[in-house]
């Protein structure tokens, strides 16, 4: 029969070792490891140490510890996701600009409108279409 | 230089470029929004410069995609209709003359009677919440000049969706001089409304829109002197 405290611990470490494992493979890179690894250090040591929220708990006027851990688990997801939102935007507007731009380099050009033909973008590297 | 976005408009589009080309010697620039038809040969075969997006960008991110161009060759003004056949490029003029005249930044071509009860609804809805005067927000028929070309085609522009009432909140936050001067236009003649065609579209159109406009509340509603040229 396992305690409560085994299987915490046993899940907590599981989880940690499974984000090292992704961010040693650079499967998470950049700021998102260092986001992971927090999070698998805090598995790691919650897991542990169950009692940290009993605790906690006590301090914070919180009756029943294990609702702690599920705020805090809520409050953190919330913030993890407006940041990838964020972040979403921020690659979104830089989609969309690199579509414009590559729609200008491809254009087809005639004549540029103060009389000095653009130069061709594309190069030698599409002659036929050039002429 | 005359910009053109178009969404599948090989019915109508060649016959539009050819006649703005032969109105004036300004380029035209076709910017095809991922088209499934022929519009860009049809746009080419009549004279324009088609730019091809890879990614569809919708009405907006065409827009910008042809003032960036424009601003790279080093055009000063720019005129945008749409390539349903609505506007009438013979009225490009009446758009320009207030810019080159120096009395405005940005001239909406409008045509308010063309509106159905249920988009005049929406319009005065806007008016109240941006507290812009302007008539017909949506018109695609427009003529910007340097200033505001510039500022368009900045990053910031870049994340908007529809071409109407975000665009025109970027310009009056930086001081722009936004006029409307009253266009005939044709009925559309193919094709349909890319937003005002299902229930669904004008109420996603209508949440973004109006949260915009909230968000936005307040900033710049005076019309700043430094902003002005």
């Amino acid at each position: 029969m396992l305690t409560y405290q085994i299987t915490s611990t046993v899940l907590g470490i599981a989880l940690a070792v499974v984000i090292l494992w992704l961010v040693r493979r650079d499967h998470l890179h950049g700021p998102y490891a260092m986001w992971w690894v927090g999070a698998a250090l805090a598995v790691a040591v919650l897991g542990s140490f169950p009692r940290v929220f009993d605790v906690l708990a006590g301090y914070l006027g919180v009756s029943y510890p294990p609702i702690l851990a599920l705020i805090l688990a809520f409050a953190l997801l919330m913030i993890k996701i407006l940041t990838m939102d964020l972040e979403r935007s921020r690659q979104e507007r830089h989609i969309r600009r690199l579509a414009q731009r590559l729609a200008m380099l491809e254009a087809r050009h005639p004549p540029a409108c103060d009389g000095r033909p653009a130069p061709d973008p594309r190069g030698e590297a599409d002659p036929d279409e050039i002429g | 230089m005359v910009l053109i976005p178009a969404y599948n408009e090989s019915a109508t589009l060649g016959a539009i470029v050819e006649q703005v080309r032969a109105l004036s010697d300004h380029p035209v620039a076709v910017i095809d929004d991922c088209s499934t038809d022929s519009t860009a040969a049809v746009a080419r075969a009549a004279g324009a410069i088609v730019l091809p997006l890879s990614l569809q960008l919708g009405a907006w991110g065409a827009i910008q995609t042809g003032l960036r161009f424009a601003l790279r060759e080093g055009c000063r003004m720019a005129v945008t209709l749409d390539a349903d056949g609505q506007h009438e490029p013979e009225y490009m003029q009446d758009l320009l003359k207030p810019i080159l005249a120096d009395e405005a930044d940005v001239v909406i071509g409008a045509y308010p009677e063309r509106a159905s009860p249920a988009r005049r609804l929406a319009w005065r809805y806007f008016r109240v919440l941006t507290g812009f005067g302007l008539e017909d927000i949506t018109s695609g028929f427009r003529a910007y000049n340097h200033a505001a070309m510039s500022i368009l085609a900045s990053p910031e522009a870049s994340l908007l969706d529809y071409q109407d009432v975000g665009v025109l909140l970027i310009l009056r936050r930086r001081g722009l001089r936004i006029l409307e001067v009253p266009v005939p236009m044709r009925p559309r003649t193919q094709g349909i409304s890319r937003i005002f065609n299902s229930w669904w579209k004008v109420s996603g159109y209508m949440a973004q829109t109006s949260l915009l406009c909230v968000a936005r509340v307040g900033r710049g509603r005076r019309p700043s002197p430094t902003g002005r040229r």
